[in-house]
């Protein structure tokens, strides 16, 4: 966190300086947090979960779970049927598997008691599921119907089936395999659960060491385990902190640029039964209980916002004129078709997948299969450049004249030259001010995609064919201001913000959004940003507490901590005075406290629900987690996720050594590793790739370089490519410290300076020495300084649920020497590039 | 990857010092141990060729003004006594042209003049050039106004008013410049800072002695002065080689060292050798005050590249003061 | 105006350099060279007239206090921002000859742009090593403790940027205790090696930027005991004006033959 969110981390320090926090840094390498933590581990990169299970392992044994939290918030006492079969029973598989489409049906996971009705079939890894809506919009109307052991003592309770689960993931096996001492993991696992109950909270902070590998998701689910068995849930001080990867990245799954979602994360429809009609649509991610219920809402508003007055309930306002998902449309679903000669043009914009994109050689490769591609940019980026100086054409593998791609180069606006938010980490929308106008013909991306709008509009008016209608009923009216006509961003805020449609008043919040077309909304979770006209809640700068309210606005409704009804006891009393965040005011019978409470206000914490209730009225007073069809906080995961209810360990894509827990299932069964040319895997292990390669990044540079590499004051921090490797490992294969090393993986290779020393440590797995090797993946070939491509080496990859790449944890081989020096050893290593 | 704002050296230096890490321990990276990555503390003085040519021309136009001015005192042959003043003169020309040619923003230079601080070596001695110049120049012209026969008591006495000026700032500025570099943080200069002024002082008095010599003087005086000069060098160079300080290894390896070295041959038992044994020929006079006068330009320049290599090597800082 | 000072502290120092770039920006100092070091992190390596704020990056073989790393042998990353030390006897101030070189009325130490001719004592007058000669600019530059901004209220640019306040800025006497202070509450967390660096016992007299570090001066390139060049003046003029009159003397017998 220091290294890639050095101002954030401010908070950590002062947390550790004076408030006595203590700071466990779990990483490959000893960073600039590591520096400054007060315990560090290192872990052999893709180990993790290994790791985070005898964590909760550790918990169950040693009852250091929060026993009142479990049983009233968490599903910990749900009892689940009697043909689910854990990995631990079928060496490595839950039950469901489907050997052939490669995939699970997950109709065992769900709650025993619940009605399977054949919805929640999963479709094959490649096929048109998306995971970043699978949040338990409930596929299955009655998993409110659970049963119950409040003992937490029946066998098939999740309390129980998590033990059982967990059993083998002792710290004995972490020293074996993660690669860590067994009083390190101790001494981190007391800690941490020392830091927790009635009194503490800990928190989880994580980014992309988790979130890029191939069961990425399941790491993640181990800390939600953990967190909720320690209580710290919706309590100050707790939680999970999910630190992105860039500068308003949490805006852009928001208000989304991710293939599979519309804004405020509702689901894009899939062709087929589920969107032929709006109702199919709400019937499919609706949910019967808890707050999905509230879905029809916000799909309505959203529609509204989107197509204006040609939105009306007859045509389902506009359902239809939403495009369907038939496919991987993911990232490296889209590359995969370009590279296969089925895309024609692309827009790239504040994107550098030259040098960003797994495999990024072969994604280069691509852009050259396409007959245009626009680049918006504020540099000329790998990306626009990659027609003429890319390492394959200045190798001679690729020839200038020979790619087809018309390339436009159109220049963009900074940030200080445009108005709009940034939603960041911790879902703060901050409004940014324009400070100057853009230079010469830059532009900001609003006016681009306005005016590109309205020329499309235009050309539309002029073709008939259904196709276009969508396109001509989309409301597209903003107003716009200056020299440059640029688009007035508040008015788009407003449009977020939502506004009822007839007299155009704007929206104080959600709760007020309709289905029945009165209310437009352009991003449900936003709306009550702009609650009056004038009243910005985003560019509000008077922070009044120490949550920070009064400073931006945090979606939804300015909650802080999410799910903060579990900061208080199932009576609505704190769970102490130090840590008391929202509580019930039994006078005014609402809910109050520090917070802006995450809960319907006025639902007292005894409130019990009628038979047959719906929505959040049919969750009780007691279940704080009010996405949930049950309320309750997720131990177990019913539905929504693609490869288990349950995180289980597999070893990633390329390992130095076989699972040791499931020997028959090497890797995430459900991954998908898109094996083609180009794309090859080492074998796990394999005597040619002995080393783990992990990829990461420097405070220095700013993702693939081209906000940094382009700026002298940047520049120079930082100038060249490096790679870090331990003492022991230069020692064996006699690297001069500094000098050039060659970096090889099966997709592959890459020449950078070597950087020894102790930060990387040699670990002991299975006894045999394993060495790790780091890399920043800043560098490309533009700029002010140059260097080679880290994700050169990188595999397309697709992790089961959000199809994400493994960046970390691959196998590599490291050579002394230049590239150029090393061109035969290189082809002995993958005979098949020749 | 090079800076075109950096010189080369930058990165072979690098180079030189991972070597040196590798050497002190193992595969292991550059780790901080006694200093930071062997890296200099202080930074290296920034003057080029012109500054120890001044050094060079200031000694000799200094002295000789001094030497001038006594030989009038002791009644000598005019001539004699124009030439010293002549050099002096043309000493005192050049010396602020390397100056200023020397200064990162050479059309600043009246700027020295700004303050006078006794506190400042150089502050001093941009006076004490000044006042040099201007008196050698007045010397001069009432020297030539005199011999044209301009002479009354008035311009006699301003004569040696000017003269016993010119020789007393004359004296400061071949002296001053060892204060000048001896009062500095570079630490084989300010652990010098006694020998230096000495040095400089004796050099000049030999080199002006060498040049009177080479225009002809060849009296007996300048032999007297040369030898005595070439003397004190000798037992300059003894005295150096015989000490060794752990702060004054650059004056005995690498470039400085070895240019040290051979300066000091020169301008000590060369110099001393050829005056001795060939003294009584012209040539062997004019041999001598050659090998002299190589040996003092040689000296200014090993005292800055001296200086220079001192300031690069952190050790030699952190061994002097952690005696302390 | 009252004395101001920095109190700069490695152990919350997270090496961000952002100190180093708001520097850079605010005073429109030009880039100092992109040659990769392979020092730890460190690729600007020292301070300079191009660097005014310099991160040091130490990998060292002991432990940081009662930090748990779970390495094989005992080991440390030490982050720490150095910057020009205003001294309270100041090397290039005194050496100064066109009086380019000033002491503020915040106690600061300022070379003026614009009389600055470049003459390069300065140079090798400081004992710590901070100023430099610009080659292609010919001026001598340095940290300026953001005069510009300290006269318009604001604190200095690195001040500023500083996410984890290792960078303080404010009254030199509050600094100094609150100095002393963090040390002493340093070892008693168990940071055995904790000090104040600020030789106020030598000729300097004592720094207006001082530095809390674990461990040697030394491994920071610190001088352990500084000294301002001035005190060295009294003993080489004695020299000169005894080797003079000495001269004298022998040029006289020369004559007087």
């Amino acid at each position: 966190m220091a290294e890639n969110h050095p101002v954030g981390f401010q908070w950590v320090m002062e947390a550790k300086e004076q408030h006595g926090a203590k700071v466990i840094h779990v990483d490959p390498r000893f960073s600039r947090t590591s520096a400054v933590a007060n315990i560090w581990v290192p872990l052999r990169a893709g180990s993790d979960i290994l790791f985070l299970g005898a964590l909760i392992r550790y918990v169950l044994e040693n009852e250091l779970f929060f026993r009142e939290y479990v049983e009233h918030y968490t599903n910990a006492s749900v009892i689940i049927p009697e043909d689910f079969k854990d990995t631990e029973e079928l060496g490595g598989i839950f039950s469901g598997w489907n050997a052939e489409k490669k995939s699970y049906n997950p109709e065992s996971w769900l709650y025993e008691g619940v009605e399977r009705d054949g919805r929640t079939q999963q479709t094959a890894p490649g096929g048109t599921q998306g995971g970043h809506a699978q949040h338990g919009a409930s596929v299955s109307p009655n998993l409110n119907n659970y049963k119950q052991d409040r003992t937490l003592q029946h066998p098939r309770c999740v309390f129980q089936l998590l033990r059982k689960h967990f059993a083998r993931y002792t710290p004995e096996m972490v020293e074996q395999y993660c690669g860590l001492s067994k009083d390190a993991f101790l001494h981190a696992a007391r800690t941490f659960c020392e830091a927790s109950g009635p009194d503490k909270t800990g928190a989880i902070c994580y980014a992309l060491g988790w979130t890029q590998h191939s069961s990425g998701v399941q790491m993640i689910r181990c800390a939600a385990i953990l967190q909720l068995l320690l209580g710290n849930m919706g309590r100050p001080g707790g939680g999970i902190l999910a630190l992105r990867g860039h500068a308003s990245i949490q805006g852009s799954t928001d208000v989304p640029t991710l293939y599979d979602i519309l804004p405020g994360y509702l689901s894009m429809p899939k062709f087929g039964e589920e969107s032929k009609s709006l109702a199919d649509y709400i019937a499919k991610y609706g949910a019967r209980t808890g707050w999905w219920n509230n879905l029809d809402k916000y799909i309505v508003s959203l529609l509204k916002a989107y197509y204006g007055e040609a939105a009306q309930p007859e045509n389902d306002f506009g359902f239809h004129w939403l495009p369907r998902i038939t496919g991987d449309h993911s990232h490296q679903g889209y590359w995969l078709d370009m590279l296969d000669g089925k895309m024609d043009g692309l827009f790239v914009m504040g994107q550098n997948p030259a040098v960003a994109g797994p495999n990024s050689g072969m994604e280069r490769r691509g852009l050259g299969k396409l007959k245009w591609l626009v680049v918006r940019e504020m540099v000329e980026t790998e990306t626009a450049s990659f027609w003429y100086a890319s390492p394959e054409v200045k190798r001679g593998e690729l020839k200038t004249e020979e790619i087809q791609t018309e390339v436009f180069l159109l220049p963009a606006a900074g940030h200080a030259e445009k108005d709009g938010t940034f939603t960041n980490t911790q879902r703060l929308l901050q409004w940014r001010q324009k400070a100057v106008d853009p230079p010469g013909d830059c532009r900001s991306e609003n006016w681009f995609m306005y005016h590109l709008g309205v020329i499309l509009k235009q050309k539309a008016k002029r073709d008939p064919r259904p196709r276009n209608a969508g396109l001509l009923a989309l409301t597209w009216d903003y107003s716009t201001e200056g020299k440059h006509q640029e688009v007035v961003a508040e008015e788009i805020l407003q449009e977020i913000n939502g506004r009822t449609t007839g007299n155009g008043e704007l929206m104080q919040g959600f709760t007020s959004l309709k289905a029945d077309g009165s209310t437009a909304c352009g991003c449900w979770i936003y709306s009550g940003v702009f609650p009056k006209p004038g009243e910005n809640r985003a560019n509000e700068r008077a922070s009044r507490d120490f949550h920070g309210h009064g400073w931006g606005f945090a979606w939804p409704s300015d909650r802080r901590v999410l799910y903060n009804r579990a900061s208080a006891r199932p009576d609505g009393k704190p769970w102490s005075e130090r840590k008391k965040l929202v509580w019930w005011d039994a006078e005014n019978k609402k809910w109050t406290g520090n917070d802006v409470p995450d809960f319907v206000a006025t639902k007292p914490p005894d409130y019990q629900p009628p038979e047959n209730s719906v929505g959040d009225a049919a969750l009780a007073g007691d279940k704080p987690f009010i996405l949930h069809a049950d309320g309750f906080g997720w131990i177990w995961v019913p539905v929504g996720l693609n490869d288990g209810p349950l995180p289980a360990y597999y070893e990633p894509l390329e390992s130095p050594v076989r699972n040791p827990l499931y020997p028959k299932r090497q890797s995430n069964p459900v991954a998908d590793k898109k094996t083609r040319p180009g794309n090859e895997y080492a074998t796990s292990p394999d005597p040619k790739f002995p080393f783990v390669l992990t990829t990461y990044r420097l405070t220095e540079h700013h993702t693939a370089g081209g906000m940094s590499r382009t700026l002298p004051h940047l520049a120079e921090l930082q100038p060249e490519m490096f790679c870090e490797m331990s003492v022991e490992l230069a020692e064996q294969l006699s690297i001069t410290p500094g000098q050039w090393v060659t970096i090889v993986t099966a997709r592959g290779a890459i020449e950078a300076h070597a950087l020894v020393t102790p930060r990387m440590q040699m670990l002991a797995i299975d006894g045999k020495p394993v060495h790790q090797v780091g890399l920043p993946f800043h560098w490309g070939y533009s700029g002010l300084v140059k260097g080679d491509i880290g994700n050169d080496l990188v595999a397309i990859s697709e992790e089961p649920n959000v199809r994400i790449m493994e960046t970390k944890g691959l196998l590599c081989n490291v050579i002394r020497g230049k590239r150029e020096t090393n061109l035969q050893a290189i082809r002995d290593l993958r005979p098949e590039k020749g | 990857m090079k800076s075109p704002s950096k010189p080369k050296a930058t990165e072979e230096r690098l180079d030189e010092i991972r070597e040196a890490a590798l050497k002190a321990g193992s595969a292991q990276g550059p780790q901080t141990g006694e200093s930071y990555y062997g890296l200099p503390v202080l930074k290296a003085p920034v003057w080029t060729w012109e500054v120890p040519l001044y050094f060079f021309l200031g000694g000799i136009s200094g002295v000789s003004a001094c030497i001038g001015f006594i030989a009038q005192l002791f009644r000598s042959d005019p001539a004699f006594v124009r030439v010293c003043f002549w050099i002096a003169l043309i000493g005192a020309s050049i010396c602020p042209i390397l100056l200023i040619a020397d200064l990162g923003r050479p059309k600043r230079f009246l700027n020295m003049l700004r303050v006078f601080k006794l506190r400042s070596a150089m502050s001093m001695g941009a006076w004490i050039l000044v006042a040099f110049s201007n008196c050698a120049f007045l010397a001069v012209l009432c020297f030539e106004l005199i011999l044209r026969g301009l002479a009354n008591p008035f311009l006699i006495s301003l004569l040696w008013l000017l003269e016993g000026s010119a020789a007393i700032t004359g004296l400061l500025l071949a002296s001053y410049t060892g204060v000048l570099i001896g009062a500095t943080a570079v630490p084989v200069w300010s652990q010098n800072r006694e020998l230096l002024p000495a040095h400089f002082l004796t050099s000049g008095l030999g080199g002006s002695a060498a040049i009177l010599e080479l225009a002809g003087f060849l009296i007996p005086a300048t032999q007297v002065l040369g030898f005595v000069a070439s003397g004190i060098e000798t037992l300059i160079e003894i005295f150096l080689e015989v000490r060794k300080r752990p702060v004054d290894v650059p004056l005995h390896h690498g470039r400085s060292g070895k240019a040290l070295r051979i300066a000091g041959l020169l301008e000590g038992p060369a110099a001393l050798l050829v005056r001795a044994f060939l003294g009584a020929s012209h040539t062997g006079r004019y041999a001598a005050a050659v090998c002299f006068l190589l040996g003092s330009l040689l000296s200014r320049y090993a005292w800055i590249w001296a200086g220079r290599a001192s300031a690069e090597d952190p050790h030699a800082l952190f061994n002097l003061q952690r005696k302390v | 105006m009252a004395r101001t000072a920095f109190l700069t502290d490695a152990t919350v120092c997270i090496g961000c350099k952002a100190c180093e770039v708001a520097c850079k920006e605010w005073n429109e100092v030009p880039d100092d060279g992109m040659v990769w070091s392979g020092f730890s992190y460190d690729n600007t390596k020292s301070l300079g007239a191009s660097t005014w704020r310099h991160v040091l990056f130490l990998e060292q073989p002991s432990v940081a206090g009662p930090q748990i790393a779970d390495t094989k042998d005992p080991f440390r990353w030490i982050f720490l921002s150095d910057v020009c030390k205003h001294c309270a006897n100041a090397g290039c101030l005194e050496a100064c000859p066109t009086g380019s070189i000033v002491r503020t009325e915040v106690g600061s130490v300022f070379v003026q742009p614009d009389v600055c001719n470049g003459c390069g004592y300065c140079v090798v007058s400081c004992p710590f090593g901070v100023i430099d000669k610009r080659p292609d600019d010919g001026r001598a530059f340095k940290c300026t403790f953001c005069y510009d901004r300290q006269k318009a209220g604001l604190i200095p640019a690195c001040a500023k940027a500083c996410p984890t306040q290792s960078i303080q800025f404010g009254d030199l006497d509050e600094l100094r205790l609150r100095g002393r202070n963090r040390v002493q509450e340093l070892q008693e967390r168990g940071y055995k090696d904790a000090r104040i660096y600020n030789p106020e016992e030598t000729s300097v007299g004592g720094i207006h930027a001082s530095f809390v570090i674990l461990g040697e001066p030394e491994a920071y390139n610190l001088p352990p005991a500084p000294e301002v060049p001035t005190v060295y003046l009294k003993s080489a003029w004695t020299s000169a004006l005894v080797s003079a009159a000495i001269l004298v003397a022998i040029v006289c017998a020369a004559f007087a033959f």
